[in-house]
């Protein structure tokens, strides 16, 4: 019957879910190695519309023509179809904690198709020795000495092996090696994503790629010893952005209101015996 | 919101300490929560960048809360009994009462007194009134009389009485080489955590006891005392910062909040 009253729904759910999206980028204003999440928002695959009815031909004997008549394409709605990371270098912020590393961008080859740089990665490795990857340089030491991140997975070296300190008293080199008493005693395993869209995010700050992450070139990254990477979240955006979806949100509940009053006069006004 | 207010109260427990002799800062660290996948748009072929569905992160908590254990600045206190450690991750011994009779907790904390023990003898203490361990674990015990105390290298306390004798002890210090693994009896006393055995590890991995050799590594002075190392800059911007994140999320709250308000008008 009315369309677009489920249009009207449907733009109320999208813009809810944006605004949880941002709502989720918010919180993690203050989360190290955050990448803020971006949404993309899509209409619904077109329809194409036809009345379907018959053209009487108004002659002696009356010519019943049958087929389709088109009316046009039609969309009816929207809903949020992707939301994707923004990998952007975040600022760094210093902790003066020798275990809180940060990966600092650096001269990142750009994926030919979609013009963009992939992004550098920590190599971390979960109780099932699956690998996962992170910006989030917020390390330490477990009590049997390994580099491990606040879960309790630990950090890869180049070779793919945990890394063990005898305690968080070393340096991190710019390329990544951890100096223990001036030998290096390991190097921090940084992997390259070059299209970090298809990464998957898997909360706790960890994402997940479709098979093992190749190294990363060595002019790719630096790292700083002592800081963190803040959160790539601009907050002044992320309100502006909320305050936009609530509007869009508020104009669609208005849109469904009027095709409710619309409904209301069908049902107690059209057909009405006694006026 | 609940991350936020912890991160207060760390901020808030450092800066009361600001002024705690021996008091090393904490920081914490937010972490992201767990993400869901919404399968929203199994139907639809068109073309996207990133794997199917869409991910929601359901907010941050805090992850780890770290302390930082450099040096504090030295104050001068002029008093003989006042101990400082120079060296960060050095711990002076005390003597405390556990579970198991005594045990040995540590502590940068170094204004130390004497207080009478059995057969008119001095005992040496820490502010709390514990005894502070020699290197072989035991109570300092003094004679009476005692003209003055000097410190000699080696973390070597020697004691010069009035009738000419000298006496010297060597004071129970040890390293800890992962400060964060200890647990924290208060803010300045750390002691060995009780379940060792389930981390798999023993506690000469934790500590170094410093005798021997390692005594020469001991840098300690008297009439001294650490200073915290809370850097009151840093304190009070992450303050100014996390208030700021908390009236954003209360702010999102509300939006949230007025959203579900109209879905309720819409009728």
């Amino acid at each position: 019957m009315f369309r677009g009253f489920y249009t009207a729904g449907s733009g109320m759910i999208a813009q809810q879910r944006r605004t949880e999206m941002l709502a989720n980028n918010m919180a993690n204003a203050n989360t190290p190695g955050f990448k803020a999440e971006q949404s993309t928002i899509r209409s619904f695959p077109e329809m194409y519309l036809s009345s379907i009815g018959k053209t009487d031909i108004p002659v002696k004997n009356p010519l019943h023509l049958k087929g389709l008549k088109p009316v046009g394409p039609v969309s009816t709605g929207v809903y949020m179809q992707e939301t994707l990371p923004l990998f952007v270098q975040g600022q760094l912020r210093e902790t003066g904690l020798t275990t809180d590393m940060s990966l600092v961008d650096g001269a990142l080859p750009a994926n030919p198709e979609t013009g963009r740089a992939g992004t550098v990665l920590f190599r971390l490795e979960n109780e099932n020795g699956q690998e996962l990857y992170t910006r989030n340089g917020n390390l330490t030491l477990d009590a049997q000495g390994y580099l491990t991140n606040p879960d309790g997975y630990y950090v890869l070296d180049t070779g793919g092996q945990r890394i063990q300190l005898p305690n968080d008293d070393f340096r991190v080199t710019q390329d990544g090696g951890i100096m223990v008493g001036g030998a290096q005693a390991a190097r921090l395993g940084i992997a390259y994503a070059a299209q970090p869209e298809t990464l998957m995010k898997q909360g706790n700050g960890l994402y997940q790629a479709d098979g093992n992450l190749p190294d990363a070139p060595n002019a790719g990254y630096s790292l700083q010893q002592g800081y963190v990477e803040g959160s790539n979240v601009d907050a002044g955006m992320t309100m502006t952005d909320m305050l936009s979806a609530y509007r869009a949100f508020e104009a669609n509940q208005k849109i469904l209101q009027a095709y409710d009053r619309s409904m209301e006069k069908a049902v107690t006004e059209v057909g009405r015996v006694n006026g | 919101m609940n991350g936020l207010q912890q991160q207060i109260d760390v901020i808030g427990n450092n800066l009361a300490n600001s002024a705690t002799n021996g008091y090393k800062a904490n920081q914490s660290s937010f972490q992201e929560m767990l993400y869901q996948q919404f399968d929203n748009d199994k139907a639809d072929s068109a073309e996207r960048m990133s794997p199917g569905g869409i991910r929601y992160g359901n907010g941050a908590k805090i992850g780890t809360t770290l302390m930082n254990w450099k040096q504090g600045s030295l104050q001068v206190t002029g008093r003989e009994l006042d101990f400082a450690l120079t060296e960060p991750k050095q711990y002076f011994n005390v003597l405390m009462p556990g579970e198991n009779g005594e045990m040995t907790a540590y502590t940068r904390q170094g204004n130390f007194y004497v207080s009478p023990a059995e057969g008119g003898r001095l005992m040496l203490v820490n502010g709390d009134g514990y005894p502070v361990a020699d290197s072989a674990g035991n109570g300092i015990v003094f004679r009476e009389g005692v003209k003055n105390y000097s410190v000699r290298p080696g973390g070597v306390l020697e004691a010069s009485y009035e009738d000419g004798t000298v006496m010297a002890v060597q004071l129970g210090v040890t390293t800890l080489e992962r400060p964060n693994l200890m647990n924290r009896l208060s803010d300045t006393v750390f002691a060995l955590p009780g379940n060792l055995a389930d981390l798999g590890v023993t506690a000469g991995d934790v500590l170094t006891e410093m005798n021997g050799a390692n005594r020469q590594q001991i840098g300690l002075s008297s009439q001294q005392l650490e200073a915290s190392n809370v850097n009151y800059e840093k304190e009070m911007t992450d303050l100014i910062n996390v208030q700021r994140s908390y009236q954003f999320n209360a702010r999102t709250i509300t939006l949230a909040d007025q959203m579900l308000g109209l879905v309720n008008s819409i009728r």
